[in-house]
């Protein structure tokens, strides 16, 4: 796997991110964060400590943009841990592991069963730990179903159009 | 001793997480009030110029260059007017970069900053009242806290007598916000203007802060329920000034005394 590439999409991926999704403004409740679809299509090569590394990194990164420090980062660290589970309980085949985890490598179910379920976990941490408090639990979880369906959308379309 | 080392090298995975995450913890129990460092926030020059890059390819450059002539025309003529002598205020036009306005904890990043000689805890107004308070400096860019900040407090009063309250926000929506501290002997009617109290170093007194939409008095408390629809309307902000307080220094050293 050609990690330029994966590196080429993640900086066009944050572009879109910061410039295009943060700015969505739908009653406060729309804020996809769709910049996980490269730790989500990561090749699964790397040994679990660097996908650990590589998903802080990211949140990091994420969170100097959204003046969050922490936020992401924990919520990406979170996923890049369930990862290698979820994978390990969908594909028996570790080969096919090598190459990019999308619609092709996985198969259509396997992927949206795999991408909802990391994205809900992501947004719901990020949204419960931006909120910060009990009294807006209601709010965030509204905020994490809106934000992660749109976002879980985005992922497997950009699958689709990618893998036609 | 090998058994130890054993078990550390079988869950390094989940240690590595588990400092990960105890990082990823300190910093949200830090950073979370407001944005501390300006490296790490959109107060990062190469991060603010992304956002101020992006405003300007959208939108007519000529417009734009109207509005700031215009924005710093308006600082220039509030600056002529600022007659507060106790305040001493001097106004310098700013353009937002980056706003949030739909979060609980929302920020604004401003293009002025250390060199503009902005100074933490400084005061910011637009045309129609009250924004917000510098939180953060960078060398370029600064990062402002506006009302509309679960976090924010600022110290008001009424227009028409001298009553005081605290303004809050409940993070809510954006063009609401509460007047806390009012007793109920205070007549309280829809359509008061509330201002600045000029209690705080940040703003001049009588600067417009939002009307009076609604007003309950729950039985048993002696507190009024106050809703204030806020002058500034943060879905359309492009143009601040920052109010520069020449007294500050002096007021610094006074309070300064009291500790």
């Amino acid at each position: 796997m050609d990690w330029t590439k994966q590196i080429g999409r993640y900086i066009v991926v944050m572009f879109l991110q910061v410039l295009l999704f943060n700015r969505l403004q739908l009653a406060g409740v729309c804020h996809p964060y769709v910049y996980i679809l490269c730790l989500l299509m990561m090749p699964a090569t790397l040994p679990h400590s660097v996908d650990l590394l590589l998903g802080a990194v990211a949140g990091l990164i994420m969170d100097v943009f959204c003046n969050s420090l922490g936020i992401h980062m924990a919520a990406c660290t979170l996923i890049m841990l369930l990862r290698p589970f979820m994978l390990g309980q969908m594909v028996n085949d570790i080969e096919r592991l090598n190459a990019e985890i999308s619609t092709h490598t996985l198969g259509i179910d396997a992927m949206a069963k795999y991408t909802s379920l990391l994205v809900v976990i992501h947004h719901m941490t990020v949204f419960l730990l931006a909120s910060w408090s009990w009294t807006h639990i209601g709010f965030a979880l509204v905020e994490t179903a809106v934000s992660s369906l749109v976002s879980i959308a985005l992922i497997l379309g950009y699958n689709f159009v990618k893998y036609r | 001793m090998q058994t130890l080392l054993k078990i550390l090298a079988r869950y390094s995975n989940f240690l590595v997480f588990l400092f990960l995450e105890v990082v990823a913890f300190l910093l949200i129990a830090y950073y979370n009030p407001y944005p501390r460092s300006s490296m790490l926030s959109t107060a990062n020059r190469l991060v603010a110029w992304e956002y101020e890059t992006a405003d300007e390819i959208g939108s007519y450059i000529t417009l734009r260059q109207v509005n700031a002539h215009l924005a710093e025309e308006n600082a220039r003529l509030r600056n002529l007017l600022a007659g507060d002598s106790s305040f001493n205020a001097v106004y310098h036009s700013a353009k937002v970069v980056q706003m949030t306005n739909d979060k609980q904890r929302n920020y604004l990043t401003v293009n002025r900053g250390a060199r503009d000689s902005v100074y933490h805890g400084m005061g910011v107004r637009n045309a129609d009242g009250v924004v917000g308070i510098i939180r953060t400096v960078g060398e370029h860019y600064s990062i402002v806290q506006p009302l509309i900040n679960t976090a924010s407090r600022l110290s008001c009063r009424f227009a028409k007598n001298d009553y005081i309250g605290t303004l809050e926000w409940d993070g809510k929506n954006n063009r609401y916000a509460r007047l806390a501290d009012i007793a109920t002997h205070v007549e309280v009617a829809v359509g008061d203007t509330i201002v600045t109290s000029g209690l705080s170093p940040a703003f001049p007194e009588g600067i417009p802060v939002g009307v009076i939409t609604d007003c309950k008095r729950n039985p048993g408390d002696s507190y009024y329920t106050i809703q204030v629809q806020l002058s500034t309307d943060y879905n359309r902000l492009k143009y601040v000034e920052l109010i520069s307080n020449n007294n500050r220094s002096e007021i610094e050293e006074l309070n300064h005394g009291l500790d």
